[in-house]
């Protein structure tokens, strides 16, 4: 039919029908070997990149977020550190204090006994002083009037304390 | 061509040539390997073949981005692909082997060397581009097209499907075809005079054949460019 356009030419028209079956072969061996999982793929990175951003970004974010809650937790803990310090100083101060007013008084109360103690012994050693000076001075005195009443001198003395007696009796 | 003994044989009452069904088959085979082993062990991490797949894939949908609207290309993706690595390995094909018979008749050489190939793959372009119109705008809308910008217009929207389909199969046969002619051409005065003329020879052919390497890679970016634009009127109603 075309053969009259191609100058001295048989036209195979066979050929056109090898060339279309094949061409449609070629792309369905093409399309199951390499354009059907290579596209698949393609794909899957091109998602797999895009999640990626995205969960970069996220991750940039709650990094930011723990860096603010860290120098948050961080200030916190340097005001808190900061408080403990001046409590503890007040809590010494007052515990300096207390211990020191105890101590005073303590001394105060242990001198007052001591005195008193030493005044109470001063006390009792003039007692005892006193009763034995006493008890001495009777002894001695015992002593000497035993010896010094003699006969004569026992016998005034009864004289004596008759005559008193007989006194006694006139009036 | 040009009056050389043409092998043929008969097949089903159909007339094959043996030239295109040998070099159909190799490049068919060649297309098949390269995808094969560039396929292997796919990975997210791309590796060196999967990287030139990918690659690959990516300058045919770009091709195809060019023209034909954006959701469109998904659709013609395969079909961009098979049909730049098919034709770009066809015409390159005939550039390094070419065997002919004791009779003179060739019987592998590029298959784009022959307009029956070339416009085969025209043709299939055609009867692409008018399926893709059917099925994006309906049969209605479809064949109105041809009828604008007015109804006076027909015979030029049909003369135009015509010379598409020609110029789209010709323009690609013609490049190679004059390519492998002047390789032959060369070749004959390399063996003419011995020695001396395969020395001259040489440099004159290393540069036809890469020039002839470029241009095989050339046509086969605007084989499919043309193509991606041809569908891509019929996919849109003429204003």
């Amino acid at each position: 039919m075309l053969s009259h356009l191609v100058i001295g030419q048989t036209l195979y028209y066979g050929d056109t029908i090898f060339y279309v079956i094949s061409f449609i072969l070629l792309m369905w061996i093409i399309k199951v070997l390499a354009w059907g999982p290579v596209t698949k793929m393609m794909q899957e990175r091109a998602d797999k990149i895009s999640n990626d951003i995205d969960s970069a970004e996220k991750s940039r974010n709650d990094a930011a977020g723990l860096v603010q809650k860290r120098e948050a937790a961080l200030a916190n803990s340097r005001s808190e550190a900061q408080t403990i310090v001046n409590t503890a100083k007040t809590n010494g101060q007052q515990q300096r204090e207390q211990i020191v007013t105890q101590a005073q008084a303590d001394v105060q109360t242990l001198k007052q006994n001591a005195q008193k103690d030493i005044e109470q012994e001063r006390q009792d050693a003039l007692s005892d002083a006193r009763n034995d000076v006493a008890d001495l001075s009777i002894e001695i005195a015992s002593k000497i009037i035993q010896r010094e009443l003699k006969a004569d001198d026992q016998k005034a003395l009864i004289d004596s304390y008759i005559e008193g007696l007989g006194k006694q009796h006139e009036s | 061509m040009n009056g050389e003994p043409v092998s043929t044989f008969q097949f089903l009452g159909l007339t094959f040539s043996t030239a295109n069904i040998v070099a159909g088959s190799v490049v068919f085979l060649l297309v098949v390997a390269v995808i094969f082993f560039t396929s292997r062990k796919l990975a997210m991490k791309p590796t060196k073949g999967q990287n030139f797949l990918e690659w690959l894939i990516d300058f045919t949908n770009g091709i195809l981005k060019g023209s034909i609207p954006a959701g469109d290309v998904g659709k013609f993706g395969l079909w961009g692909f098979t049909l730049f690595l098919f034709l770009f390995l066809s015409n390159e094909i005939g550039l390094f082997i070419q065997v002919a018979t004791r009779s003179g008749a060739t019987i592998m050489r590029s298959p784009t060397s022959d307009p029956i190939v070339t416009l085969t793959f025209s043709l299939m372009t055609m009867m692409l581009a008018q399926f893709a119109g059917v099925m994006k705008l309906g049969y209605k809308a479809h064949f109105t097209n041809y009828l604008k910008p007015f109804v006076f217009w027909l015979p030029i929207s049909i003369f135009e499907e015509f010379t598409n389909f020609l110029t789209l199969g010709l323009r690609i046969f013609g490049v190679i075809f004059s390519g492998e002619m002047l390789l032959g051409v060369i070749w004959n005065l390399a063996v003419s005079h011995g020695i001396v003329t395969m020395i001259v020879a040489l440099p004159i052919e290393m540069a036809w054949q890469g020039f002839s390497a470029f241009l095989g890679a050339i046509q086969a970016f605007v084989f499919v460019t043309l193509s991606s634009v041809y569908i891509s009127q019929k996919l849109e109603v003429e204003g």
